[in-house]
């Protein structure tokens, strides 16, 4: 069943489209082929997916995309949703809210150019967002500036999604203080991707080293700091939704493997000690639908609440998932230990989701913050 | 329940009926409505009856009851244009705790088993506020367990004499009757030895008794019941089948008594912005620690939790509407409660820090966080603990199979024999 419960027909219909697909073109078992391979997924497999309209959601009609209901952010998150519980591979969320930006903010020309094609999934785009060490710095560790009619980029962006393999990088940075964001081509001169080991088997990060990069002027996607911060809303709920996602599957498949496996003469869920940990666990799992479903609507309405409610929701399905995951392996014993076991998958998915857009203590310092808590104000 | 449904028209026609009479003839809340029985002298006791019975004649008390029973006989979308439009009036509430317990508690278990008779001849009273009613449930020894109670009737000739202790009974001083669950045969497994009775409670065989809770103050009694006479008549449901009606007290008690009585409107959700955990922020303040991390980080802490308590509940009450959730996910928002209200407290206690111990004698608000402390277990404890919502969602919700059971199957004489000579056995 789907984390939101209250689906429009079309909602229904594609929710079940996007699972059957996943189920059809990449299984988890078929997932860890990919694990040892240094691209992550194959790019033709992206544009099956395209066609089926993972790129197209936040994309306005006008500039060719569109979705199945009026709330687009929710139709992504169904999708989210599946990536999560099968683990795969690629940029979804970063293309995503890329996409989102240049077709919003970009210049004309480049974004007739560009966004049909990566919603065709013909063109890779992935978000450069974060600073050198993986932290959200509103684009302080990159400058933007003007040389003769170009641009010059110049700076540092870690933990950078799938940048090896894509075409393009929405990279956010600076130009006179402000926040903006500027489009990089991958292969420009001046651009180097420095793959990291990552915990997440199916999940590509890169450091990205930019140095004096040559850009054309009409590469940079306006905005201002607001939309920064919209467009990091958008990758926080779509992050936690597949991370919930995630958290079903495992928690679904800990329930049935306490039910058949046998110890001391009883299934072990017959344990009163195993019952109470997974009715927590099943506690943490439906205020974590509870909260994924709340951020969904308030983010994709853009609600006066959105900043908050994001920030609430992030850090509880961060911590609700780890403990969960946690817990999932506990109950499985050393079973759940062994490589070939899909839990350690989800369980990897799931920790670094819970930190890829800010920890929930990072959540909740921007919870207060939002507020103004302890900042001098005039009453 | 048979009503037909009415048009849109003839809601507005009743919205405007409702909100005409209540500006008539009820004041404006002040402050909350519930307050300990006992707290409340006799003749407010009376002035408050006085005012139910005029709200009862005016047609607002038992809005969904049938009519032969008293009621009204109209729709839950009536009953929902009482609760919207009355939200803001201060509604009569007799006794206070003792007419939520009659209305939301005793009054949905009597409409399911309770005889025709019966419901013809006690609704209508319960309703007019003449007749106040409260559980009587839990014993010293029997709270989680409850089908291990020990109270018992007997029969002697055509009457049952009842004798034992119940505890934790809410508005009981207030109160005039007491539905009562006691053992009617000892040679039967425990579910299957049980009745309900009503009790006079102003009988002289019957002492009522406020206990002191660590509070300080006196919500609850326990009641002594010495050789209790009541007739047939008395027995509400069949003869041994008490664990039936039981399920259905339950269901009404842990939905809050969302049930067919006066329906006292949930508090209204705050409008605009929200607050960042006011009370917490206050006491933060007061310390200057309203810059510090670690502190900022336990308000959040404090303030998500709040938070997802309200949408879990949103969550839990639309699937349950829809019918996509199954019926014990209610146990959810219970156990959340039970695990959420001690965190709260403690998190206040460790931002209160120094003010949370002591503090000036007359200032009663900085007792707040004590009291927090004191109470942030009640609903841990109360209306089936965290342990039995744990068991309620592992088994129903998530269908773990069950513990083996000592106690379910045999007679409940040999259940007690038995358990006295545990330590014995298990050791062996």
């Amino acid at each position: 069943m789907p984390i939101q419960l209250d689906l429009t027909d079309d909602q229904a219909l594609f929710h079940e489209t996007t699972a059957r697909f996943i189920e059809a073109e990449l299984p988890r078992e078929k997932t860890r082929e990919w694990h040892e391979r240094p691209e992550g997924f194959d790019p033709g497999w992206l544009a099956k997916a395209a066609e089926l309209g993972w790129f197209s959601m936040l994309v306005p009609e006008e500039a060719g995309g569109g979705s199945v209901s009026d709330n687009p952010l929710a139709d992504a998150a169904l999708v989210a949703e599946e990536l999560g519980r099968q683990v795969q591979p690629g940029p979804f969320v970063p293309m995503n809210v890329a996409l989102a930006a240049i077709a919003r903010h970009g210049d004309p020309a480049r974004r007739a150019e560009l966004v049909p094609a990566g919603v065709a999934g013909q063109a890779i785009v992935t978000w450069a967002a974060t600073d050198a060490a993986g932290d959200w710095d509103l684009g302080a560790g990159v400058t933007v500036e003007a040389r003769g009619d170009a641009l010059v980029v110049t700076g540092e962006r870690g933990h950078v999604q799938d940048a090896a393999q894509a075409d393009w990088l929405l990279v956010a940075a600076t130009r006179d203080g402000e926040p903006v964001r500027v489009l990089v081509p991958r292969d420009a001169e001046g651009v180097t991707v420095t793959p990291l080991a990552t915990l997440d088997l199916a999940r590509r990060l890169a450091h990205v080293r930019l140095e004096a990069v040559a850009v054309p002027a009409d590469a940079l996607v306006g905005g201002g700091a607001e939309a920064l911060w919209h467009q990091h809303r958008q990758a926080v709920v779509l992050n936690l939704a597949e991370t919930v996602g995630a958290m079903d599957e495992l928690f679904t498949m800990t329930v049935e493997y306490a039910k058949d496996r046998v110890a001391f003469g009883r299934p072990i869920g017959s344990f009163q000690a195993l019952k109470h940990l997974m009715a927590d666990m099943a506690l943490w799992l439906e205020v974590s639908k509870a909260a994924a479903t709340a951020a969904i609507d308030a983010v994709g309405r853009d609600a006066e609440d959105a900043a908050e409610v994001a920030a609430m929701a992030a850090a509880a399905v961060g911590e609700h998932g780890n403990e969960l995951a946690q817990q999932c392996l506990q109950v499985h014993g050393g079973i759940g230990y062994t490589w070939e076991h899909d839990l350690h998958l989800l369980m990897r998915r799931i920790q670094s989701n819970s930190v890829l857009f800010g920890s929930p203590t990072w959540h909740r310092e921007q919870l207060c913050r939002v507020h103004g808590l302890g900042e001098e104000v005039t009453r | 329940m048979s009503a037909p449904t009415p048009t849109a028209e003839a809601l507005e026609a009743y919205r405007a009926e409702v909100r005409a009479w209540l500006a008539d003839n009820l004041p404006e809340r002040q402050g909350p409505v519930l307050r300990a029985a006992h707290e409340v002298t006799p003749e407010q006791l009376a002035e408050e009856r006085a005012l139910q019975a005029k709200l009862y004649e005016a047609g607002y008390l038992g809005i969904t009851v049938p009519k032969e029973y008293g009621g009204q006989g109209l729709t839950g979308a009536h009953q929902r244009i009482w609760q919207e439009e009355s939200a803001r009036y201060a509604l009569p509430a007799p006794g206070g705790v003792a007419s939520h317990v009659t209305l939301g508690i005793v009054l949905p278990t009597l409409l399911a088993h309770a005889s025709e008779e019966q419901k013809r001849d006690w609704i209508p009273k319960l309703l007019r506020g003449d007749e106040l009613w409260c559980q009587l449930l839990s014993e010293p020894g029997a709270g989680s367990d409850l089908a291990g109670i020990l109270t018992r009737a007997t029969r002697d000739g055509d009457v049952w004499v009842l004798n034992g202790t119940k505890v934790w009974s809410s508005g009981a001083l207030a109160a005039d009757y007491g539905i009562c669950l006691a053992r009617t045969d000892w040679d039967v497994p425990k579910h299957r030895g049980l009745t309900w009775f009503k009790v006079p409670l102003r009988d002289p065989r019957v002492t009522v008794r406020p206990i002191r809770e660590i509070n300080g103050s006196a919500e609850f009694c326990e009641e002594f019941l010495d050789d209790v006479v009541v007739g047939d008549d008395m027995v509400i449901g069949a003869v041994n089948d008490g664990w039936t009606v039981a399920n259905t007290m339950l269901t009404a008690e842990r939905s809050g008594g969302a049930g067919a009585g006066a329906g006292a409107a949930p508090p209204a959700a705050p409008r605009g912005r929200r607050r960042l955990a006011p009370d917490l922020v206050r006491l933060a303040e007061q310390r200057g620690l309203e810059r510090d991390g670690a502190t900022r980080q336990l308000i959040a802490r404090a303030h998500i939790s709040d938070w997802l308590q309200g949408q879990l509940l949103k969550r839990i009450g639309a699937g349950l509407a829809a019918g996509q959730l199954n019926p014990a996910a209610v146990s959810l928002v219970k156990l959340r409660t039970g695990i959420h209200d001690p965190q709260r407290a403690a998190i206040a206690m460790e931002i209160a820090g120094r003010n949370g111990i002591a503090w000036p004698a007359d200032d009663d608000a900085a007792s707040a966080p004590a009291i927090d402390f004191l109470n942030g277990r009640i609903m841990s404890i109360a209306g089936g603990s965290n342990e039995i919502q744990r068991n309620i969602v592992s088994e129903r919700l998530l269908g773990l199979p069950r513990e083996p059971s000592v106690d379910s199957d045999k007679p409940f004489r040999e259940v007690l024999r038995d358990a006295k000579s545990w330590g014995k056995r298990a050791g062996s």
